[in-house]
């Protein structure tokens, strides 16, 4: 396995270390790399292309793009840390319980998987979201509705794995207690796993939160996500591309270093590959 | 070969003949494009736009509209008030609906008893409520007797007439609807296209085209480029500004451009402590960029408004001017009511001056005024937030809960102006979500709602709107324009604030 | 076998009736009231208060759950708030838009990620490997309707070579046309279904070639190959007869995911592109509080979903006997 470029693998991981990093410095320092102020508009400038005055020119507002994109890192960072943080843990914690116990525990716990796997995830999402109104929080917390089935799936097939290993046996053997063997045997071997899926799933919660901005239901301006600027851009489209093109790319750039990291991560991590899920390798079982 | 030349000439003989050379072709198919299938073909249930423009060709109403908003005789021949709450109808000889049964007194009394009745949930009931009883006299007479006078109730007597007998006898005429107009449905597939053909037995003459088409396509700029490639034949607002300036500059197609019947506005909660006061909303007022919003925002297509009167309407005067542009007089406004800037911010007995902006998610034309007004009212030292969400969790959760502070939304189909002010500002009004309340304003609306003498109507509404213009419980923002662009071929096409279609389907002169 | 199938359906009764309840229940918290959007600003508040007690909207959570269940069993999923219609009959009319969408963008999926895929694998370690990957990263990186905004700037807009909205004539039906001299509506037919199938198929296809070259590259190191090599068997044959096959089972398992995952971004792609199918209907139904219709669509997914799933993996039983479908 190691045979298969380990070169190529580690310039996934360098790469999408350096490019994710690269974003979060922006949008840490952002009010220190900003050229002008956030909101300020300049009516007589819309639209305006590259600069260098505004080095990425401007949007329907005359507000510089550059600031707006690097302050919109910041909640695009948000929106994309906290759902994936809270969704693993919960999922984590599922996917454990169901692996570990099996039988109905199991049964009535994949069900409850199911039943949210089944929606679309984008109409669950906005339901949800039209449900709590607008805003970071609300739009997090409905992000992991749909995100934690995912962890809860591949926790579990891992520990259907790892609890038939010789030391878990072993463990049981010696009269152990369940929780003793959950968080000393079986978590620390599934968060390499988790910590993959998480990885990828930060790009996969940008580009769902940029959705539903496009949709007219994200987090609302004046908060100049990646995700608003896009969907004023495709308004536009026709007859000033640049800002639908940018705001774009920049959310495909953040979204491929996530995942050339976790890529990356993956090779190192999860050298079994539990975290393509269940199904993709021939020998899995159900 | 001989014979083969014979034939070569005889065909461009016979060509040539029947080529209308130089003269004008007479259009077949006329295709419209619409942005919404309408909801129903029952006229008492309309409440979309293309609801509106079907049941205009497929029924007649009593009257009818000139595009200067007059009544004009169409059912009813003509009409008299021998007292201010009694209007007697004498409707026209000759008139059968499309299946041939003749319209009578019965079908209207039929039509307006129906539609007041609260089971039938009609969406425009409210607008008919003045009426107490209506009563056929005679087969070709109709009295209405009204609660009390109600000036407006002429505009509103367009509604189409449907047949008593189709709908007592079954048919949903929702969905197969039997009028009297001058088009019939010939086909409809729901969600994307309504075909109408001529009645040859219309009383005013039969059209001379094949059919009529609506075509639904939902997004403005697919419509615009369906006209364009010319696969619709008209197409007509709502349309997005970057497309209505191009193809106004197009000399191939026909355009009509003018004001419509809505405004865009900013309602204030008078019941909100930081807007209750009229000196405030009067400041607040002039933090708006009227001309910037709608120059650059709406790019031209809405006109700057002045007064909450309409300039396509009887009762306009360019006189009653609302606040206007003024940072530096809004500031002493503010400061004179006590507050005094701490900070970026206008604060007095330390509570900041915030203000709630709202609006509705799905026009970015409004989001983007909003996101406009919020940054002038920070820069000018008014914290301003602002709250977006949909069209329904916007109107009927918030705005007509009355637990907005000022927000952004419209009214369309102001036919007359009683329509735009009882409602909204009357203190009984049932629309009145600014919680406005002003007796001098009530004595003044009902004397508009109730005179029937033009003059009287027009001073009273010119009066009411100064004061609503001085207390800012709405302040306009825009008069909605109205654009429509045809292919060359229709001819001259009549502006029609309310895009009906009526001028298109090419009447015979009887 | 058979156990298994009417395990998996039984199984679904309960997933799709949590289903059911977790919607109805999202519908009704939903702020907005569909009276009120119904009969328009300028109905009077008695007018909407009657309309809520004619459409049941007043009674309490549990007796509407309950009825909307007993319609259910009777096959009943109720009638659209806002079009005059019943909810299946509107589903049924645009249900073969969705599902067009969807396997066409599939099969562009897998047609384009099974050949990158191969071609990676065979070459492997090279320049045009790091190419083909870094591309399929790319393709997992894209938001999938800013693809389908650039593809119709590029095509449609600045080319003019292909419509930007709308669906030409169902697939069935043009092709039946083509076949009775009409070829012209089948062209119409896929120059409309072409960006935006390509546009919501991108995302798989990248994730199906990166999968094809993992699974290739494992199996053309297993000793089964390598006797076919020495038996004498040419390259070629070898890698489509052997390899092939079996490197597509994951394929096949993913198969039925990833129609989910096209199931889901077709409300996006038909919005972009005006297609007329179930996902831009869903938008407009909850944007109305079309609470039926939202119901009636959101079953139907979860419906075609399970179905779709079942049949994945009874074919992957069906094609790997060494999976044992418990």
């Amino acid at each position: 396995m190691k045979k298969l470029g380990s070169l190529r693998i580690n310039l996934s991981l360098v790469t999408g270390l350096v490019i994710s990093l690269a974003i979060l410095f922006a949008a840490i320092a952002a009010p220190l790399i900003a050229t002008h102020g956030v909101d300020q508009m300049d009516m007589r400038n819309r639209f305006a292309g590259p600069s260098l005055a505004h080095w990425l020119g401007t949007d329907n507002f005359g507000r510089d793009l550059w600031t707006r994109l690097i302050f919109g890192a910041r909640v695009s960072l948000l929106i994309a840390l906290i759902p994936v943080f809270v969704a693993a843990t919960l999922g984590t914690l599922v996917g454990i319980v169901a692996g570990y116990f099996g039988g109905w525990v199991d049964l009535i716990l994949m069900r409850v998987v199911d039943v949210f796997l089944g929606f679309p995830a984008l109409i669950l999402v906005l339901a949800i979201v039209a449900v709590l109104g607008p805003g970071i929080l609300n739009v997090s917390l409905a992000l992991v509705v749909i995100f934690w089935t995912d962890y809860a799936r591949v926790v579990r097939s891992s520990t259907l794995v790892l609890r038939e290993q010789a030391y878990v046996l072993a463990a049981r053997a010696v009269g152990a207690s369940h929780m003793r063997i959950l968080f000393k045997e079986i978590l620390p071997n599934v968060w390499g796993p988790v910590l993959v899926l998480a990885t990828l799933g930060l790009g996969n919660a940008i580009l769902t939160e940029s959705a539903l901005s496009f949709l007219g239901f994200g987090v609302p301006p004046p908060q100049p996500t990646w995700g608003w600027t896009l969907a004023y851009g495709t308004r536009f489209m026709r007859s000033e591309p640049w800002l639908a093109i940018i705001s774009g790319l920049a959310i495909m750039v953040t979204v491929l270093g996530f995942n050339l990291l976790g890529d990356g991560l993956r090779d190192l991590l999860d050298p079994k590959g539990l975290s393509r899920g269940p199904h993709t390798r021939p020998i899995a079982k159900r | 070969m001989i014979s083969r030349q014979l034939l070569a000439v005889a065909f461009l003989v016979i060509s040539v003949s029947f080529s209308p050379v130089g003269a004008q072709v007479q259009v077949q198919t006329v295709r419209v494009g619409i942005d919404v299938d309408a909801g129903t073909l029952d006229p008492r249930l309309a409440r979309d736009s293309s609801a509106y423009r079907a049941t205009d060709l497929i029924y007649d109403g009593l009257v009818r509209l000139s595009p200067d908003l007059k009544p004009e005789p169409n059912l009813a021949q003509s009409w008299q008030n021998p007292d201010p709450k009694t209007w007697v109808f004498k409707l026209r000889d000759g008139v059968t609906f499309h299946d041939g049964t003749p319209l009578t007194a019965d079908d209207v009394v039929f039509t307006y008893q129906t539609l007041l009745k609260p089971e039938l949930n009609a969406p425009l009931r409210s607008l008919f409520t003045p009426i107490a009883k209506v009563e056929a006299t005679d087969p070709k007479t109709v009295v209405f007797t009204l609660s009390s006078p109600y000036a407006p109730l002429l505009t509103y007597l367009e509604m189409g007439i449907i047949s008593k007998k189709a709908v007592e006898g079954g048919v949903d005429i929702g969905l197969k609807p039997i009028g009297t107009g001058p088009m019939k449905l010939a086909r409809w597939d729901r969600g994307s296209r309504m075909v109408l053909e001529p009645n040859p037995n219309y009383w005013a003459g039969a059209s001379k085209l094949k059919e009529l088409q609506l075509v639904v396509i939902s997004d403005n700029t697919a419509r615009a480029q369906a006209f364009e490639a010319k696969d619709l034949d008209l197409i007509q607002s709502p349309l997005s500004p970057q497309d209505i300036k191009r193809l106004q500059a197009n000399t191939n197609f026909g355009n009509v451009v003018t004001s419509g019947l809505g405004i865009t506005y900013l309602n204030f909660n008078t019941g909100e402590a930081v807007v209750a006061d009229p000196k405030m909303r009067r400041a607040l007022a002039m933090l708006v960029d009227q001309k910037t919003i709608v120059g650059d925002i709406y790019q031209g297509v809405d006109r700057e408004a002045s007064s909450i009167l309409l300039p396509s309407s009887w009762a306009f005067s360019a006189n009653i001017k609302q606040p206007t542009f003024d940072v530096a007089g809004a500031k002493k406004a503010i400061e004179a009511l006590g507050w005094r800037m701490a900070g970026n911010v206008y604060t007095k007995d330390g509570k900041k001056l915030n203000v709630v902006l709202s609006t509705h998610s799905e026009d970015p034309n409004r989001l983007q005024t909003v996101e406009f007004m919020q940054s002038i009212f920070q820069q000018a030292g008014v914290e301003a937030t602002v709250r977006v969400t949909d069209w329904p969790a916007f109107s009927t959760n918030y705005v007509q809960k009355s637990q907005h502070q000022v927000a952004l939304l419209g009214w369309l189909n102001i036919v007359d102006p009683d329509r735009l002010m009882y409602g909204q500002f009357h203190s009984k009004g049932t629309l009145n979500w600014s919680k406005y309340n002003n007796p001098a304003l009530d004595k003044l609306l009902d004397e508009g709602r109730e005179a029937l003498d033009i003059n009287v109507r027009k001073a009273a509404y010119g009066k009411a709107a100064q004061i609503i213009a001085d207390d800012v419980p709405y302040y306009v923002l825009s008069y909605q324009g109205y654009q429509m662009f045809h292919a060359k071929a229709l001819g001259a096409v009549r502006a029609n604030p309310r895009g009906y279609l009526r001028d298109v389907i090419a009447f015979q002169k009887k | 076998m058979l156990a298994y199938v009417v395990r998996r359906l039984l199984l679904l009764v309960p997933t799709a009736a949590g289903m059911v309840v977790i919607t109805f229940s999202l519908l009704l918290l939903i702020p907005g009231d569909p009276a009120a959007v119904l009969l328009g600003q300028e109905a009077s508040k008695a007018d909407i208060a009657n309309l809520r007690a004619t459409l049941g909207l007043d009674l309490p959570w549990s007796t509407q759950l309950a009825r909307y269940f007993g319609a259910l069993l009777q096959g009943d999923m109720g009638r659209s708030l806002f079009q005059n219609e019943s909810v299946s009959s509107i589903i049924g009319a645009r249900i073969g838009a969705t599902l067009e969408l969807a396997v066409a963008a599939l099969v562009i999926a897998i047609v384009i990620g099974v050949s990158l895929g191969v071609l990676a694998a065979m070459r492997q370690g090279t320049k045009v490997d790091t190419a083909l990957m870094l591309l399929a990263q790319l393709g997992v990186s894209i938001p999938v309707y800013w693809l389908g905004i650039l593809l119709m700037l590029a095509f449609s807009v600045k080319l003019g070579w292909l419509p930007a909205i709308g669906r030409g004539e169902p697939f069935g039906s043009a092709v039946w046309a083509a076949l009775s001299g009409r070829p012209a509506v089948l062209v119409d037919s896929i120059a409309h279904l072409l960006l935006p199938a390509f546009a919501l198929g991108v995302n798989s296809a990248a994730i199906i070639s990166r999968l094809v070259r993992t699974s290739m590259i494992e199996i053309l190191q297993e000793d089964f190959v390598r006797t076919a090599y020495a038996k004498g068997l040419r390259r070629p044959r070898v890698m489509v007869r052997h390899a092939l096959r079996n490197a597509l089972l994951p394929v096949i398992s993913i198969i039925g995911l990833r129609f989910g995952h096209l199931l889901g971004g077709a409300v996006l792609t038909e919005s972009i592109f005006g297609w007329p199918g179930l996902g831009q209907l869903t938008i407009a139904a909850i944007s109305q509080r079309d609470l039926p219709l939202v119901q009636g669509i959101v079953l139907c997914f979860a419906m075609m979903f399970a179905l779709v799933n079942l049949v994945v993996d009874l074919s992957y039983s069906l094609a790997d006997p060494r999976v044992r479908v418990a």
